[in-house]
């Protein structure tokens, strides 16, 4: 008998679809596995009408998408999308299985993974085969301190999670095609131990710390709580917002929701300025998905400094008043 | 009714004293002081407050080299009434898949009578939040993550959560497993009293492989499906631009460079006048 | 002989050091320099059992043994020589006294109290003409029917600004006997008692040390500690434990010093190096390194020794000498290092080094250390 054509599986996670793109991504990424093991690139999507969602996966590159359709699946549950992942992972083999490590997402593969007795890597920032044709999963640890490459040599299929933004999406191709392939939901399937009785999409609130694409990080370098305030100026220049250090939420020159770090915000902004900070591990860990990190302090020894690809060497507070009066200039212009 | 709680932690290397092997590249855990994984802490507190608000007994769980009875202690002192430990050389090097079987073994052996097992929802170091969804599988009850807000009702626990921008409230059936999120229940410290009672109290039991019934193929790094190649320290410093001079010199030569990049991230022009 | 701190000892370092590094360390910048004392942080240190570190459990004290004790003052004052000291004041002439001394009434008053910081305790010894020299007291008891006038003027009274129950030496010239003083407890309700203006001194800024008035103040006869003479008695054995708690926090300054140091050699670079490469700064290091060991071995030492209820007075002068000294010499070299900086008060060690001489200062002076040790030298049968 014919062994089944090995394939990579990518989950795909629809709800937060508009925000979240992690399935188009992690598609992309199987396009590019997958000549190196010979395998197909397939989509597997639960849920209650969502052609509209197999049509985006072909169109991102997925050559087949397994689909179970049924009202029961309209609202998001782990044990049966478990259960569901687990009986069609049974059923058609699949090489390697990746999911966005969204919330749900890794709630949900440790539990399939769990169920088909195999590896499972969290978070994965790499993916890339070796000369064995296993994945090399690479995820951070420590605080992203440390990266760790991992395999899972016996078990199969192969599985992790995927930071969302590690890969980018292929462009939409309306002249795709791909096998729809639908699946009849399995009638033993168990009810749900946990039971969602209400689920709200939290409004959009204002621009959030952590969204921002700017933010200005103050630390006791600003040297007082007067002087801190005109971070909240250069903020408002650049559409971005304020986080801060822990002695300075602790001195109350801000509030504490405002704290980046370990046991407060983690950021990921297209350019962060950090002023007058020395550059606490627990706070460096969080601000380290910056794309751009201008650090402004008077020791080019401190931590941070070393961290940031543009270190200035000089007075936090000074700095912060001349880019205020220049940014007014030339955004005046 | 009175409530039996299993909280699982870990201890966990000090991260703000990671200590690095240049030469080798390699992590020396052996010389970082441990410390009870953050979010196993919230975990706890959050069975604490259960424990005042319902009547439970608390039973704290880790597996983990000798040490690591440390933690068990201090989770004593803050409101735990027993821990059990499990260490055994031939556990070392679990990945998740049997490091929950393991667990799992423990409760089903030593506190059949659970209601709920509460876990943080990730530990500092290998930041997997895989343990506590596997423990629900292995158990085979069910299992929430990243639990915000938990209400004891008779034989269901309501639960708040909040995930990729939903807001969740969730029923569950007891016995269950939650993994704890770190936004609510923030721990409390040990008191000093409280402290040097935990160590006087012979609250600890500590258990092998074999007092699990579980033999050197079934645990460890033996029988865990993954395999870690390499662990190693990103930090491969990126050459970075140092400016220096007078505040306006440097803002100049910050907008120069990166003037582009900045507009770009802010959606504004940025040149220079002419 | 056992080197290795014992899993308890670990975990009480561990616990102190969480809870200083992060309710205490993001303010002991602004609470040096505002000279403010942290009503907010002691708050949490209530219900935490640091005010009852040595209240008896019947008390409601937490009870510590006597290593436990001198961990928590040390890592206490590796973050805030200023806290560590208001809680060792606090614990060993406060409400040791009462613990060792008291009457069960007088104990069942004032310790549960004490133990759960809503009252703040201080040991008044210090006048203008009385210092190392106890007998140059002049704040006098003078005896009523019920109970005792006091008057007189204390200085540099450690938590003076705070306190809410002070242990007053004074002479009773009318008693029969009394050549020895007596101590007196006085709460801050008390008519006549009140608070002198807040020192400013060179370090431990953040605790609020003042003179203390104390005009006709009337007590009752139960708040005579002890009994009449028993003043010296009751000083001597509370500055017994009081050294321990210095020596530990002169401990605990130098060990931040040295830990900021370390960190710093190993950050700064000059001629393409980090400094920690350079021989000489090694030296400083490894020095820093020694002393406190030496320090710490002294320190447990006498800890153990009163553990075990053993006198432990020569062995606890010691460690405050040792210690108190190895402060002044680490924070000295802790500038050194970091040069410049090390002068600002940008960086903590100029805050250690300003922390650390007055350990060589109170609670005995060094010169009164080492009378104590050669007193007890001198009485060894050879």
């Amino acid at each position: 008998m014919r062994r089944f054509q090995n394939s990579i599986w990518v989950y795909g996670d629809y709800r937060n679809y508009f925000q979240n793109r992690v399935t188009l991504q992690l598609l992309a990424r199987a396009v590019e596995l997958a000549p190196e093991i010979d395998a197909d690139v397939c989509a597997v999507i639960f849920g209650h009408s969502v052609d509209d969602f197999v049509g985006e996966y072909i169109a991102h590159g997925a050559q087949k998408v397994y689909v179970i359709d049924h009202p029961d699946l309209k609202t998001y549950s782990s044990e049966t999308h478990a259960a569901l992942l687990t009986h069609l992972s049974r059923r058609f083999s699949p090489e390697i299985i990746l999911i966005g490590a969204t919330d749900f997402g890794r709630e949900l593969a440790p539990r399939v993974a769990k169920r088909l007795g195999t590896g499972l890597t969290a978070d994965c920032i790499r993916l890339s085969i070796d000369d064995n044709g296993l994945l090399i999963q690479t995820a951070p640890a420590f605080g992203g301190n440390l990266l760790a490459k991992t395999v899972t040599p016996a078990c199969r299929p192969q599985m992790a999670t995927v930071r969302p933004g590690t890969f980018q999406e292929l462009p939409h191709n309306d002249d795709a095609v791909g096998d729809i392939i639908p699946v009849t939901m399995p009638e033993d399937l168990p009810v749900p131990r946990a039971r969602l009785m209400r689920s709200e999409r939290i409004p959009k609130r204002a621009q959030r710390l952590e969204d921002a694409q700017v933010v200005v990080c103050g630390g006791r370098g600003m040297g007082s709580k007067t002087k801190f305030k005109k971070l909240f100026e250069l903020a408002r220049l650049l559409g971005g917002e304020v986080g801060a250090t822990r002695p300075v939420v602790y001195s109350n020159w801000i509030a504490h929701d405002a704290l980046v770090g370990q046991a407060g915000k983690h950021v990921h902004p297209q350019v962060l300025f950090s002023f007058g900070v020395s550059g606490a591990i627990q706070h460096t860990a969080a601000i380290a998905d910056a794309d751009l990190i201008v650090a402004i302090n008077k020791n080019p020894e401190a931590p941070m400094m070393k961290m940031a690809d543009t270190a200035i060497v000089a007075d936090a507070n000074q700095v912060c008043s001349s880019l205020i009066r220049e940014l007014k200039r030339r955004i005046r212009e | 009714m009175r409530y039996h709680f299993v909280v699982c932690m870990k201890q966990v290397p000090m991260v703000s004293e990671l200590p690095w092997d240049s030469r080798s590249g390699r992590l020396r855990r052996d010389l970082a002081d441990g410390m009870m994984n953050p979010a196993c802490k919230h975990a706890l507190e959050a069975a604490i407050q259960l424990k005042d608000r319902h009547g439970a007994r608390i039973t704290v769980l880790t597996m983990g080299p000798v040490m690591a009875e440390e933690i068990l202690r201090e989770a004593l002192a803050m409101g735990a009434d027993s821990g059990i430990l499990l260490t055994d050389p031939k556990m070392a090097g679990a990945d998740t898949m049997v490091t929950s079987f393991t667990l799992a073994r423990a409760i089903t052996r030593e506190c059949p009578d659970f209601d709920l097992v509460l876990c943080g929802c990730h530990t500092s170091d290998s930041e997997t939040a895989q343990v506590g969804p596997q423990l629900a599988e292995e158990l085979n009850v069910a299992g929430v993550a990243y639990v915000e807000k938990l209400d004891l009702q008779h034989h269901t626990v309501r639960l708040e959560r909040e995930a990729d921008d939903f807001l969740e409230t969730i029923e569950m059936d007891l016995p269950g497993v939650v993994t704890i999120a770190t936004q609510r229940y923030t721990p409390r410290y040990a008191s000093l009293g409280g402290l040097q009672e935990a160590f006087d109290r012979d609250s600890i039991t500590v258990i092998d492989a074999q007092g699990l019934g579980l033999t050197p193929e079934q645990i460890g790094r033996n029988a865990s499906p993954t395999r870690i190649l390499d662990v190693y320290s990103p930090a491969a410093q990126k050459e970075n631009i140092v400016m220096r001079g007078s505040a306006k010199k440097v803002v100049e030569d910050l907008l120069d460079q990166f003037g582009d990049q900045i507009a770009a991230a802010i959606g504004k022009d940025l040149k220079p006048n002419g | 002989m056992d080197f290795n701190p014992c899993m308890k000892h670990k975990v009480v370092r561990q616990a102190v050091r969480d809870f200083a590094e992060t309710e205490i360390a993001p303010v002991v910048y602004d609470l040096d320099r505002e000279a403010r004392f942290p009503w907010d942080i002691i708050e949490k240190m209530r219900p935490l059992n640091f005010f009852g570190l040595q209240v008896p459990k019947a008390y409601g004290g937490a009870e510590v043994d006597g290593i436990s004790y001198a961990i928590t003052i040390e890592e206490l004052s590796r973050v805030s020589a200023a806290i560590g000291l208001c809680i060792s004041v606090h614990n060993s002439v406060g409400a040791y006294p009462i613990s060792a001394f008291g009457t069960a009434a007088q104990r069942e008053k004032f310790l549960p109290a004490l133990g759960r910081g809503e009252r703040i305790g201080a040991f008044c010894l210090t006048e203008a003409n009385a210092g190392s020299d106890a007998g140059g007291v002049e704040t006098q008891a003078v005896r009523e029917e019920d109970g005792f006038i006091i008057n007189g003027t204390k200085i540099f009274v450690t938590n003076g600004g705070v306190c809410g129950l002070s242990l007053v030496f004074a002479v009773t010239p009318q008693e029969q006997g009394a050549r020895g003083g007596s101590v007196f407890m006085v709460e801050k309700e008390t008519p006549g008692f009140s608070v002198g203006e807040i020192e400013d001194l060179c370090g431990m800024r953040a605790n609020p040390v003042s003179s203390l008035f104390f005009e006709n103040c009337r007590v009752p006869l139960e708040n005579l500690l002890g009994r009449v003479g028993d003043g010296m008695k009751i000083g001597l054995a509370a500055l017994d434990t009081g050294r321990i708690g210095i020596a530990a926090q002169a401990l605990g300054i130098a060990q931040g010093a040295f830990d900021a140091s370390v960190k710093y050699a190993k950050e700064r670079h000059q001629f393409k190096k980090p400094i920690a490469a350079f021989q000489t700064i090694q030296n400083y290091l490894a020095d820093m390194a020694t002393e406190i060991d030496a320090g710490r071995l002294l320190l447990y030492r006498a800890c153990a020794f009163k553990d075990e209820g053993r006198p432990f007075g020569t062995e606890a002068a010691k460690a405050k000498l040792f210690c108190s000294r190895l402060a002044s010499r680490v924070t000295n070299l802790a500038v050194q290092i970091h040069g410049g900086y090390g002068y600002s008060k940008e960086y903590d060690v100029e805050r250690y080094f300003r922390d650390a001489k007055v350990t060589e200062i109170y609670e005995g002076t060094s010169e009164v250390q080492r009378v104590v040790i050669a007193r007890g030298v001198l009485s060894q049968p050879r």
